[in-house]
């Protein structure tokens, strides 16, 4: 009997998954990863942790963070999640774009989707590529928040319980971030020709997209509403807030998520492969 | 099963950037033994064998397999093919990616595995399972490509160029392939290769001009008034030879499509024998031919008929 389309996309995002742990482009990737994160993790987060920790309690320091628009570290319990935060929200969705920019399209280019389709609809591959670059996306997330509570509780190990509630609220709040980036590119992916093609229209498209709200919005202030088309739109008001308050602003990456998602779904039911 | 045709063309119609390729071909194909697709480069053979994989959609009219629309959920497993130029992933090893097309077609992962090392081992590349498949030569990676469309028992399997590029000992394993699950499953094998579809094929489909005509290819003969006998000689007098085929009694025409090959149409009810006349006459004159053939070739048939 042949698989349900819930169990087809199962299936297709855990073969991406294996795509990260047995394929050599994937190793090469992970160890990339972790030596760019070690080296984050041991100078920017402990250090800036440590300069927030011993000038949290003044407030010549509390107003020099405000200063330098800082401010809203000193709003997390933990200075090592505050750095993380701002660290990770910046840092992730560039790297979605990039490692998630070959959704289909080699594959489409070398005609492997060809064997794929015969076996598996087309909205089955579009969302099982999507699903899968999000579990690896999630993975690494999981990887990040886990070795910066082990920071964390090394320096103090009472920490625990409040590490662990503050890496749960930002593990959540960056898969919830990456979503619309992710989306985007898998839309992206499944109408160019190569994933530098897919990067480039990605970053060509946010531009504008940003450029051209921003300056029409200052005209007509009414269409400022369309700036949540703009993934990421919410990131500079995320910033300011902390531990799970940030949830508050989750239908933002939601919503976008499904509008690229049903754009992407109808390029590829369209698209000759 | 229900009784819908494995294949039904009604008025389809394709074209790339406003130049036709096909165009209003009607055609329905039941089960049964192997088809021929044939016809000259550009015909729109593979982009007929893209529409019906789902691969691309026509510009006008409508094809159904089995009753479904190509790419239907419901051909999952059902039809299956070797599409031209499609490659596997290099990332993944060969036997990776044919488990995983099994696991798609709903096989549990020790089932998979298995099925994996069946069709690899009857393409006979059982010990390149581990292997990538930028390691192969361009005659293993079709093999390949031929295995992953054995995978578990597809009943309509279309074949684009199955055994081009390949050597002799494994176009053979190919056809005995074929001729071995034609029983169970019907193929539709696109080939320039006519000796090839000759051996395979009782039926073929030309592809020209945009428009399809199908050609059974014993039926034809039997139902002619005349008949033909192909002739390969060994070197030989050319203009005497033909002169002296003409002479025998029966003999309408001798044509000479190429070098030191002949084609003598004959009349049956004048002369029923026409062979061992042909014969004796070659063994009087001492001349040695290399093949005789009763009917004309395939090649002859479909692109050289008047």
């Amino acid at each position: 009997m042949t698989p349900s389309f819930l169990n087809a996309i199962l299936l297709i995002s855990q073969f991406e998954l294996k795509r990260l742990f047995t394929t050599r482009k994937g190793l090469l990737y992970l160890i990339t990863f972790s030596i760019v994160w070690y080296f984050i993790l041991l100078y920017p987060i402990r250090f800036s942790a440590d300069l927030f920790a011993q000038n949290k309690s003044s407030t010549l320091g509390s107003n020099f963070f405000e200063f330098i628009g800082f401010g809203a570290l000193l709003n997390w319990q933990i200075p090592e999640f505050g750095v993380y935060w701002h660290i990770a929200l910046v840092m992730f969705p560039l790297l979605c774009i990039t490692i998630t920019s070959d959704q289909s399209c080699s594959d489409r280019e070398r005609g492997t989707l060809r064997f794929l389709s015969l076996r598996a609809s087309r909205d089955s591959l579009f969302l099982g590529r999507f699903a899968g670059a999000m579990a690896i996306q999630t993975l690494l997330i999981l990887v990040t928040a886990l070795t910066t509570l082990i920071l964390t509780i090394y320096r103090d190990t009472n920490l625990l319980l409040v590490a662990l509630n503050s890496a749960s609220a930002i593990a959540l709040n960056l898969v919830l971030v990456l979503l619309p980036f992710t989306a985007m590119m898998a839309a992206l992916s499944a109408s160019v020709k190569s994933a530098r093609q897919a990067t480039v229209w990605a970053i060509l498209i946010w531009s504008f997209l940003a450029g051209i709200i921003s300056g029409l919005s200052y005209y007509l202030p009414a269409l400022t509403v369309l700036k949540i088309l703009i993934p990421g739109y919410q990131m500079a008001d995320l910033s300011q807030l902390a531990e799970w308050q940030t949830l508050e602003l989750a239908y933002i990456p939601i919503l976008q998520s499904l509008v690229f998602l049903g754009i992407g779904r109808w390029i590829m039911s369209r698209q000759s492969l | 099963m229900n009784n819908s045709p494995v294949i039904r063309c009604h008025n389809l119609c394709h074209s790339y950037a406003g130049k036709a390729v096909l165009r209003q071909v009607n055609f329905e194909l039941a089960t049964g033994e192997p088809i021929g697709l044939v016809g000259p480069n550009g015909a729109g053979k593979t982009t007929l064998l893209s529409i019906l994989c789902g691969f691309i959609y026509p510009t006008a009219g409508s094809v159904s397999l089995f009753g479904h629309k190509p790419g239907a959920s419901a051909l999952n497993g059902k039809v299956s093919a070797l599409p031209q130029d499609a490659k596997l992933d290099p990332s993944f090893t060969i036997g990776d990616q044919l488990s995983f097309y099994a696991r798609l077609q709903g096989l549990n992962r020790q089932q998979a595995l298995r099925e994996a090392t069946r069709v690899l081992g009857a393409v006979a590349l059982k010990d390149s399972i581990k292997e990538r498949p930028d390691t192969l030569s361009h005659g293993m990676a079709k093999r390949v490509a031929i295995a992953q469309a054995l995978i578990g028992k597809p009943e309509l399997i279309l074949l684009d160029e199955p055994t081009a590029g390949l050597d002799p000992v494994n176009t053979r394993n190919i056809r005995e392939i074929i001729a071995e699950l034609s029983p169970t499953t019907t193929f539709m094998i696109s080939s320039h290769d006519l000796s090839e579809l000759g051996r395979l094929c009782q039926q073929v489909l030309l592809l020209e001009n945009c428009t399809m005509s199908s050609m059974q290819l014993n039926a034809s003969e039997q139902d002619s008034p005349t008949r033909f006998i192909t002739l390969q000689m060994e070197p030989c007098p050319t203009v005497e030879l033909m002169s002296k085929l003409k002479n025998l009694a029966g003999v309408l025409l001798v044509s000479n499509p190429q070098k030191n090959e002949f084609i003598i149409e004959y009349n049956p009810t004048i002369e029923a024998k026409m062979d061992i006349k042909i014969l004796t006459c070659l063994m009087d004159n001492n001349w040695h031919y290399r093949q005789f053939s009763q009917g004309k070739t395939l090649e002859e048939k479909l692109f050289f008929e008047e």
